[in-house]
């Protein structure tokens, strides 16, 4: 049996990556959106909005630029799963855990940098995703994604 | 689901508004797109192809974004915009995201 | 204006669908394409081969007999002959220019290669106790020249790499494995080619020589060597005892008789170990 096993060595290390892939990828999936959903209902009091704020002379003391960025790699179980999506086409299931993580945390992260300098909201926020990483452009690989989120924070006089 | 791109409703009052709302898909095209998009790169002109596979994704996530509205108790979302971005070679992600706010 | 935030515990963002399930239902639409695509390549490989006439065969044949390195051998020449002699006016074989080789191996093994060259490997020629025996194994190898066998394996496991680079690009890993794939399974007859390749050799035999006789012994003697059926499940040919088993039941129902065979001659090992012993072998 040890021959087979030195035989076909790359067929072999490949399952074993596959299986460690998706063992480790849903535990740490898992701990990611738990933790995600916490500081998400903490958070949830800091007003977030994609519109320009239009603000009462006098009620604002001080804006300023915040963002929050996050950038996940996927696992090697959810890249097979891609690339043979990729001859069939049709929805890609296994990235949109992905790319949903990457963005909420961004969001969280920027409310968190909002919070620390006292802001009371965040308006005008604007969400962008990107693939970088070493093999983002070559053909059959995955990069990792990088989920950014910037807005205007905005601390109010409070009366 | 009332849906703008600007900041408010025309023609209506926002009372009350709930926070972000976003909604995204994943597609990939699959084999038989691919080989007549290549074609394509001989003869030039639409994709036509790509463009319904797009359109459809965009549909999908602005259908997901208002799911999420909804469920938030909202009738409109206001200040919608949208991203592409490729996440995997030949899969792109829809993304497109708003403000859910009812108005009435 | 009212600001309430509200949590939404449900993602519409993530489908529902557990991963695994989805990897069984994509792996399964992929393996049940490259069956389909298989089986029609199979058919159209099979179809298009046979019409390749003999005079591209042979030239075919041109570019592979090179690998070895051994000359025709005259004893085994004039046995083939005598069989080439005993086959009806009309049959294709007879456009073959048939050379027959003789390679020093261990092997018990001879091949049939396009363009109408036979190699036996001396491992085969040491085991054979009867000139009958001899006959029967190269009168097989003829079987596999009348179907044009050799060029179907060939041309199914062709096709098949071909496609498969098409389709997966020249370096993938999975070319690699179908064409590696293709080598190990179709570097063998099917069981069907081998039987009717056996069918062939026991009417040739028995034009050559009257009857019958050492048509089985040879799978006999193998046979007794090769031990339990079920690793034959997999395998390409027959278990021995099988092809003894059609054998005789053709032998019985053509009727054909059986008598004593011939020892070996002395010229077929000269080089050989000297101690090769031509025994009579009696008939079953």
């Amino acid at each position: 049996m040890l021959e087979g096993i030195f035989g076909n060595l790359d067929l072999f290390l490949f399952l074993l990556f596959v299986v460690i892939g998706y063992s480790c990828g849903t535990i740490a999936e898992k701990r990611h959106y738990k933790s995600i959903i916490k500081r998400e209902k903490e958070l949830i009091k800091l007003m977030l909005v994609t519109a320009e704020g239009r603000f009462a002379d006098g009620a604002v003391h001080e804006s300023f630029l915040v963002s929050g960025s996050m950038v996940v790699s996927n696992d090697y179980f959810k890249r097979l799963l891609a690339i043979l999506r990729n001859f069939f086409g049709g929805r890609v299931k296994a990235y949109e855990p992905l790319v949903d993580r990457a963005r909420r945390e961004a969001i969280l992260r920027m409310k968190e940098e909002a919070k620390t300098k006292g802001a009371h909201m965040i308006v005008n926020l604007r969400l962008e995703t990107s693939t970088i990483g070493r093999s983002a452009n070559k053909k059959n690989s995955v990069g990792s994604i990088e989920a950014l989120a910037y807005g205007t924070a905005v601390v109010m006089n409070r009366p | 689901m009332i849906m703008t791109n600007i900041g408010s409703v025309p023609g209506k009052k926002i009372v009350e508004h709930f926070g972000i709302v976003q909604g995204s898909t994943v597609r990939a095209k699959h084999f038989g797109r691919d080989m007549m998009a290549g074609l394509k790169n001989l003869v030039g002109g639409e994709l036509k192809g790509y463009t319904e596979l797009l359109q459809e994704s965009r549909q999908e996530a602005m259908d997901r974004m208002s799911e999420q509205a909804r469920l938030m108790g909202a009738n409109a979302v206001v200040n919608i915009r949208f991203a592409t971005s490729s996440v995997a070679q030949g899969a792109a992600e829809l993304f497109a995201y708003g403000t859910a706010v009812r108005v009435e | 204006m009212k600001f309430t935030p509200k949590h939404i515990d449900e993602n519409v963002n993530v489908s529902k669908t557990h991963p695994l399930a989805e990897l069984a239902w994509l792996v399964g639409g992929m393996l049940l394409l490259a069956l389909v695509f298989y089986l029609v390549l199979g058919v159209t490989a099979d179809l298009a081969v046979a019409k390749i006439p003999i005079k591209a065969e042979v030239w075919l044949g041109e570019h592979f007999v090179d690998s070895f390195e051994a000359n025709e051998d005259e004893p085994l020449r004039r046995r083939l002959q005598r069989l080439l002699d005993n086959l009806p006016a009309d049959s294709p074989l007879h456009k073959y220019p048939f050379t027959v080789q003789l390679v020093k191996n261990e092997e018990v093994n001879a091949l049939a290669l396009p363009g109408g060259h036979i190699v036996v490997f001396s491992g085969l020629v040491e085991q054979a106790e009867s000139e009958n025996e001899l006959a029967m194994v190269l009168a097989h190898e003829l079987g596999h020249f009348a179907h044009r066998d050799h060029l179907k394996r060939l041309g199914r496991g062709l096709g098949l790499t071909v496609a498969a680079m098409l389709v997966f690009g020249e370096d993938s890993a999975i070319s690699r494995l179908v064409s590696n794939l293709f080598l190990v399974t179709e570097s063998s007859y099917s069981r069907q080619q081998e039987a009717d390749a056996d069918r062939f050799g026991l009417a040739l035999l028995v034009n050559s020589f009257g009857h019958a006789g050492g048509a089985t012994d040879f799978f006999a003697r193998v046979g007794k060597k090769a031990g339990r059926r079920v690793p034959y499940l997999l395998a390409s040919h027959p278990h021995p005892e099988d092809r003894i088993k059609e054998l005789q039941s053709l032998i019985r129902g053509n009727g054909y008789p059986v008598e004593m065979n011939a020892p070996v001659g002395d010229d077929l090992l000269s080089e050989a170990e000297p101690e090769q012993e031509a025994e009579t072998a009696v008939d079953q």
